[in-house]
């Protein structure tokens, strides 16, 4: 010890200097006497005692517990070594490009993720679809993450199996196959992309004989030849639904599926918005034989069987003054078209007549209609005509006899299906099969990949650089946006490196991005907007559109000739049936979508699979009666099966049958694009082809309808029939016995009668507060009724045991919501948008037909009117986020909540799932997780690599990577349900935070607002009264609130249905 | 209680019994091996309750999925089931607690059977809340315990917390109540007793000796338990119904719920408590204890109470078509002539039509009736649950919602199940406890045996009657059975 520290001491051992004391400070640690008795080395020779035993069985359980309870790590996260500037982890970045398949075409923003895709965006900035989609854009990220892609070029066998080769190995084969004089034939359906064109041109010149054919499961070739010798140009005219007044549609499903749905749904929305002060919308009939999305959306519908459509044309033709005498009509239709002529008379110059029929003169009158109605012009242009059917059928029946004659040397397959979308595909199969080279540049599998020798597959569009022209001078850029997931190459590039093309150089880096560029070099002379192409090019691919300067192109006046012989003559069968295209699957190109699988028909609600329509109608009494007895027993999940036969087929399709309000008696109807044979998990076998019943006309064109059917009894039920709606009316009217019009639901909902006791009751479904609808000629009597109800029910709501509790959220934001179901169409694009966005599981059909679909958002579809041709009404149906929640007081562990924000929001990890909720919603739009849908709770799945493995849908590595970051995977056992998209919210509330400002109006929209096409949806703060939200539900007396005597103060506001029925076409 | 017995009444002891016979009669099923019929109907039970075992787990495995319920129709048979067996178990404490404190000696010839009756039920019932829900591990949220979620508590407003208190409660204080009366029978079972089973009932009777002053504290705390048991009779079901009743949902949305499901519990209780009593009876050979008499009675309970659900039925359909509001009219429009009327219908006939048979005396006092009545009265029960439940749920206020709904084989089997459950536990019961209260039996004897007041009256002199307060009444000395230690 220090000297100078003696006089500082602390105890006597301290003052005297003990030697123990000095060793002990000597050291750094002081020795406790546990660490002293452990550290002799004699102690390990000591036999355990009984305390060791329960020190060593505590310390091994304590261990084992907390062993088994640790997570194993994940250790597959890898940071960024260098971080790429545009990616900040939980932020998404979006880039602008377009979804393009054949024909079918959307502006897009592509949302990412950490580099990785998850959900489509509309592009506001494109002059086309304005920000809509589809609900076929919306699922198409979906298809980036299919585990049944075509995942390596090589040689194709048995079922599409691949044999896998290097592209290298590949190129060198199919090179050496080919010569300059090969005769090749380049098998497409429509191609939008003019760089894709002249790479074709490419391939043309260094093979002269090669040639591409192009056709359209869902062809207009009827409409495309038609024009061109109506007007001498082979397009499709450009459309102004929002400058007719009256718009006539024969059968097109212009809404649905018809050429270019989002636009056309978007402008027809403008004229069906309705503004109470000035009421005026325009009248929509529809001449159809299938209740298709757009029929079910017009005022009126004239029901014709399919084959009577050529005739129906000529009579509102020959009505209009055509010197033809039109075939036999049935006379309902025949008075209702002569009342048509008369309405189109008197909106000569805004009216529109379209028509879907692929018979070149049934088309050439509808365009001499056009041109006698002055449309031509008005509402029908050509300068910006659009290009998204380019398919001749007569193209591709001449590639099968060339086939079959052995003069085509190769036939390269690009995204087209024959062997499966054609009437005869079963001729293209044998032809094909003599054709020797055979290379398909498709991206997924399918049953003309699996025919072919070779495949190269083409990347799917977000991986891809590319362009389309859906209309003439309007133009559009693909852009990737994640890297190829596997060796897949751009099919454009493929054909330029089999054709060595010197403009295409495979050393660089991105060698189509650079054509592509070089290409868009060559668009730069056509427009004057910029003065570089840096900035064009710069400009385009930041908008994803560009607009061309281009010629003007009108036609005033139809050069072809009626011939009124080559128009379809209506038949006499017993019954004939009507194919609709698939909103949901299209022609069987969406197929393996479980997204579109799973979404319900919005007509028909139903899902996985293509039903039979049948007309139904009221037997005056008790029950409403379909075709052959068919619905009679449909209960929940249960449905007839019927035999559909066709003359010449050797046997039947078994299918289930459903009766359909709206279905013109002597005929049936069901989707097209079912029954995919060769076809990812999702689309395999699910349905029943139809393309066997097709036929052609004498020009070659594909008729869509056949009358060579037969429709057996009931020959069995389907107790897995995935049906989300049974019950389809709300009002409609029949006669009874008696003869007096009755309300025919009321009637029908009597299982069973105790004779007079069941009487009395009437309004109790047609007076129900869910869905008003008037006609706009009642109008003002309408509002005023509709203030009276609402006034009511305010008042008694404002009766309360507990004054002084009520709900305001005045200070901050209140999120509420307005859905205008005038313009909603029931297109469905933000049911898939919203299971995109929110992670909501794929169930299946056997679930489905259980009712436990777990769609957030659905789109509720009733009748009402006439029960043989009524209206319908569309109200897509979510969580209402009512302030005065009868979900949230029942939980009785405060699962759900509700927000400073008026949100009525969830706890998953807190639901122990007594489905208590579910049952007190009033709108039943509470979701539970039945089974394990997600897979989260399969621990193997979480844990190894297990793409190789047969593991359920979602389970797998890839599936998941289409998941939003942002919303919780629900476990098995809880409640979910819509959230007005919270995770949006935040992000905007942390971008304002971020900015220093307040958050703005419209800074935040929710998934579905942003999907739709015609902006039936507005999301927003009820408590902003300069907001959009706020706008729309001032003194608009249409506004209303379902089920608002209950009190639940729900937050989403409805306007009432008006429509423009004219009463005396029903006459 | 005084000793004046009216001479119309008919005894509540036939068979001219002693004190000695009733110890040997009630005491005796516990000692001797049980019968063939006891065996296979034991087998029976344990099986049926095995499967049930193995539908519950399946149900956890797998997931709610694996039952039929649906996005419209959250509960189906899980909760008609729960409240079934909850209101199956209110005749015991009915029986024990009200009764007793309204006198009624006939009680002490059922009320043993009917409380351990009560728990079983009640044991049933309690397992549906656990097993329905669809996170079955995480159930212990429902508790209000303290815990480290920051202040995460439970959700006093929820009706389904209402009901796990009201049913532990309930639970509880039943319990107390049965063992209570158990405490003296099982000191007679030890005294007979040797060996093990002296030393199990020397637990189970807690020491009991029968010193005056045990029957004093005895007799004090039966009071006190019947004075709390007797608001729970009524406040447990008025509680199960509040889960419906707070609802808004139509049809359920009814301030008529309370006394509507006290009295179906009365209902459906007295049913169950009937056909256990003529099986146990037979089976055990005590027609002198549980006579035509208690039969009679209890029918009267149930033509009483099944006539009033019959009113309350109508008084829905009153209301409802009175209310002027649509939904609330359809609502009972669609029970009655909907996809579901045959439940409806089975509802009616079961239980407002089939008591009413009940009005002639011949019938309330014939067991084959009686017995076929009760089973039907059960039924009934079952079907007016159900009718509530399923059939309010599958159509309410928005018709695209509509579904329909029918049970899996793994709903039929918890169901089963759970009955498997019920008469496992009574069975064993019966094995191991009088199923007859002994000492309250004994404590009527001189008042209501038919040797002191029945045909047989003169022939057996007695000099105490009357002398007796109500629990006091066993006469040591002559009773050979409790000998002070």
């Amino acid at each position: 010890m220090d000297k100078k520290n003696q006089d500082i001491w602390v105890g006597m051992a301290h003052k005297n200097n003990d030697p123990a004391l000095v060793e002990a400070a000597g050291k750094e640690f002081v020795e406790l006497p546990i660490i002293e008795a452990l550290s002799d080395d004699k102690i390990a020779e000591v036999p355990a005692n009984r305390r060791d035993f329960l020190k060593y069985l505590g310390f091994g359980l304590g261990a084992a517990t907390i062993a088994a309870g640790c997570d194993v790590p994940v250790k597959r996260a890898i940071p960024y070594v260098t971080k790429p500037d545009e990616i900040v982890p939980g932020v998404a970045t979006y880039y602008a490009s377009s979804f393009v398949k054949g024909g079918d075409y959307c502006a897009v923003l592509v949302k990412t993720r950490e580099g990785r895709p998850i959900k489509i965006e509309g592009n506001v900035l494109s002059p086309l679809t304005k920000g809509g989609t589809s609900a076929r854009a919306q699922a198409s990220v979906l298809e980036l993450y299919d585990v049944n892609r075509v995942k390596n070029p090589g040689a194709v066998g048995e079922n599409g199996v691949v044999t896998k080769m290097s592209w290298a190995d590949l190129d060198k084969t199919i090179g050496g196959k080919l010569n300059a004089s090969s005769n090749i034939r380049i098998v497409t359906n429509t191609v939008l992309s003019p760089t894709a064109k002249k790479a074709f041109a490419e391939f043309i010149v260094k093979y002269p004989n090669a040639k591409v054919v192009t056709y359209d499961p869902i062809s207009a070739s009827g409409m495309l030849e038609a024009n061109e010798r109506s007007f001498g140009d082979r397009v499709i005219p450009d459309y102004h639904f929002d400058k007719a007044s009256t718009i006539v549609s024969f059968g097109a499903d212009f809404l649905g599926t018809w050429i270019s749905p989002i636009e056309y749904a978007s402008a027809y929305a403008k004229g069906r918005k309705i503004n109470p002060k000035r009421p005026k919308m325009s009248r929509h009939i529809q001449v159809e034989s299938g209740m298709s999305l757009t029929g079910s959306n017009a005022d009126n519908r004239v029901l014709i069987r399919p084959s009577e459509m050529g005739a129906a044309i000529a009579t509102l033709y020959s009505a209009l003054g055509g010197s033809v005498s039109a075939p036999k009509l049935n006379n309902k239709a025949t008075a209702a078209i002569s009342k048509v002529a008369e309405q189109l008379r008197g909106s000569r110059g805004n009216s529109l007549v379209v028509s879907a029929s692929n018979n070149v003169m049934e088309q050439i009158m509808v365009n001499k209609i056009n041109e006698m109605l002055g449309n031509l012009g008005s509402t029908i242009t050509f300068t910006h005509a659009s290009l998204q059917r380019q398919g001749i059928d007569s193209e591709i029946q001449g590639l099968i006899s060339e086939m079959q004659g052995g003069g085509v040397d190769a036939v390269m397959v690009l995204d087209a299906n024959p062997a499966f979308d054609l009437y005869n595909s079963d001729k293209f199969i044998t032809a094909f099969a003599k054709v020797p080279l055979k290379v398909s540049l498709s991206y997924d599998l399918n049953e003309t990949m699996a025919l072919c020798d070779y495949t190269a597959p083409n990347h799917h569009f977000l991986e891809s650089w590319g362009d389309a022209e859906p209309k003439r001078g309007h133009l559009s850029i693909i852009q990737p946006t994640i890297s190829p997931l596997f060796p897949t190459r751009q099919a454009e590039a493929s054909l330029l490196v089999w054709s060595g093309s010197a403009n295409y150089k495979a050393s660089a880096e991105q060698p189509y991005y650079e054509y592509l560029k070089t290409s868009w070099n060559g668009f730069f002379g056509q427009q004057s907007n910029y003065a570089s192409f840096r900035s064009f090019w710069d400009e385009a691919l930041h908008d994803g559109v560009a607009k061309l300067g281009i010629s003007e192109r009108e036609y005033g006046t139809v050069a072809a000739t009626v011939n009124i012989g080559q128009i379809t003559s209506p038949s006499n069968a017993e019954v004939e049936i009507a194919f609709l295209e698939s909103i949901n699957i299209g022609a069987g190109q969406y197929a393996n979508n479980p997204w579109l699988m799973e979404m319900p028909d919005p007509v028909t609600r139903t899902s996985w699979g293509n039903y039979l329509g049948v007309p139904v109608s009221f037997d005056g009494a008790h029950s409403f009666v379909g075709y052959k007895g068919i619905g009679q027993s449909m209960v929940k999940g249960y449905a007839d099966v019927v035999n559909l036969t066709r003359a010449g087929a050797e046997e039947g399709d078994r299918i289930t049958a459903f009766p359909q309000f709206g279905q013109p008696e002597g005929s049936v109807a069901t989707n097209l694009g079912y029954g995919r044979k060769i076809c990812g998990g999702a689309g395999r076998n699910v349905g029943t082809n139809m393309f066997p019943y097709l036929s052609a006309d004498a020009n070659g064109n594909t008729q869509y309808f056949a009358t060579n059917v037969a429709v057996s009894d009931i020959v069995d039920i389907n107790y897995d029939f995935p049906c989300v709606q049974y019950h389809h009316t709300l009002g409609v009217t029949a006669k009874n016995e008696a003869g007096e019009t009755i309300n025919a639901d009321e009637a029908a909902l009597v299982d069973f009668t105790y004779g007079v006791v069941d009487q009395g009751y009437q309004g109790s479904l047609t007076n129900r507060s869910v869905i008003y609808h008037t006609n706009i000629n009642e109008l003002s009597e309408f509002t005023k009724e509709l203030g009276h109800k609402r006034e009511e029910a305010q008042a008694l709501n404002a009766q309360s045991l507990y004054p002084g509790h009520e709900y305001l959220y005045e200070n901050g934001h209140h999120w509420g919501m307005y859905v205008d179901l005038n313009a909603c169409t029931g297109c469905s694009a933000c049911t898939v948008a919203c299971m995109a966005e929110n992670n909501v599981p794929v169930v299946g059909a056997k679930e489905v037909s259980r009712h436990h679909e777990m769609t957030w958002l659905r789109i509720d579809r009733y009748f009402y009117g006439d029960v043989e041709s009524p209206n319908t009404v569309y109200q897509p149906m979510m969580c209402q986020h009512c302030d005065n929640a009868p979900c949230e007081n029942v939980c009785p562990v405060a699962a759900t909540n509700h927000s400073s924000e008026g949100l009525n929001q969830m706890a998953y990890n807190r639901c122990v799932g007594t489905r208590y909720c579910a049952n007190n919603c009033p709108y039943k739009v509470r979701r539970f997780n039945w089974l394990d849908y997600t897979t989260a709770d399969i621990f193997p799945a979480n844990q190894i690599d297990l793409n190789e493995e047969e593991i359920p849908y979602g389970a797998d590595n890839l599936t998941r990577m289409v998941l939003n970051p942002d919303v919780t995977v629900r476990s098995r056992g809880v409640i979910e349900k819509c959230s007005f998209c919270v995770q949006r919210i935040q992000e905007g509330k942390l971008t304002a935070k971020r900015e220093a400002r307040k958050l703005r109006d419209q800074d935040v929209k929710t998934a579905c607002q942003t999907a739709c096409p015609t902006g039936a949806i507005v999301f927003g703060d009820l408590n902003n009264k300069e907001g959009e939200l706020h706008k729309s539900l001032d003194h608009n007396p249409l506004v209303y609130i379902a089920l608002e005597e209950i009190n639940v103060l729900s937050s989403v506001n409805y306007t009432a249905v008006v429509n423009n029925r004219d009463e005396a076409l029903d006459a | 209680m005084s000793a004046i017995v009216s001479p119309v009444r008919k005894p509540l002891i036939t068979g001219s019994k002693s004190y000695h016979d009733i110890t040997e009669d009630l005491i005796s099923p516990t000692e001797k091996t049980p019968n063939v019929l006891w065996v296979v109907t034991f087998l029976l039970s344990i099986t049926t309750l095995g499967f049930g075992l193995f539908c519950i787990a399946w149900t956890v495995w797998n997931g709610i999925g694996t039952w039929n319920l649906n996005r419209t129709i959250g509960w189906g048979w899980d909760i008609t089931n729960f409240v079934w067996w909850i209101g199956i178990g209110h005749a015991g404490t009915l029986i024990s607690a009200i009764l007793l404190l309204f006198r009624q000696k006939w009680r002490t010839g059922v009320n043993r059977a009917a409380e351990a009756m009560t728990i079983f039920a009640v044991i049933c019932a309690a397992l549906f809340p656990g097993i329905h829900v669809g996170r079955a591990w995480v159930v212990f949220y429902f508790f209000p315990y303290p815990n480290t979620r920051g202040p995460l508590w439970v959700n006093f407003n929820s009706p389904l917390l209402w009901d796990l208190f009201a049913i532990s409660t309930y639970f509880t204080v039943s319990l107390l109540f049965w063992y209570t009366g158990l405490v003296p029978d099982f000191a007679t079972v030890r005294d007979r007793a040797t060996g093990i089973r002296k030393s199990i009932y020397s637990f189970l009777s807690f020491g009991w000796t029968g010193s005056a002053k045990h029957w004093q504290r005895w007799e004090s705390l039966s009071l006190v338990l019947a004075g709390l048991a007797t608001p729970l009779v009524l406040s447990v079901h008025t509680i199960v119904s509040f889960d419906f009743a707070t609802s808004v949902i139509p049809g359920w949305h009814t301030t008529i719920f309370p006394p509507y499901f006290v009295a179906g519990a009365i209902f459906s209780g007295f049913a169950m408590v009937l056909t256990l009593m003529i099986i146990t009876r037979k089976v055990l050979g005590l027609e002198d204890y549980i006579t035509i008499e208690h039969v009679e009675s209890m029918n009267k309970v149930i033509l009483v109470t099944g006539t009033m659900v019959g009113v309350a039925y109508l008084t829905e359909l009153f209301i409802a078509w009175y209310s002027g509001y649509v939904y609330e009219q359809f609502a009972f429009f669609n029970r009655a002539l909907g996809p579901y009327w045959w439940s409806y219908f089975g509802m009616m006939f079961c239980n407002v039509l089939s008591p009413q048979f009940f009005w002639s005396k011949k019938i309330r006092r014939s067991i084959t009736w009686t017995f076929f009545l009760s089973i039907v009265v059960n039924i009934g029960m079952w079907f007016e649950r159900f009718v509530i439940i399923a059939t309010t749920l599958a159509r309410d206020y928005l018709p695209s919602s509509w579904s329909y709904y029918t049970p899996t084989w793994v709903e039929i089997g918890i169901y089963l199940g759970t009955i498997g459950l019920f008469f496992t536990l009574y069975l064993g019961f019966t094995r191991v406890a009088p199923v007859v209260a002994v000492a309250e039996v004994k404590s009527i004897l001189k008042t209501a045996g038919d040797q002191y007041t029945g045909p047989n009256a003169h022939k057996h002199a007695h000099g105490h009657v009357g002398d007796h307060g109500a629990g006091a009444s066993v006469d040591i000395d002559e009773n050979p059975d409790t000998k002070i230690k």
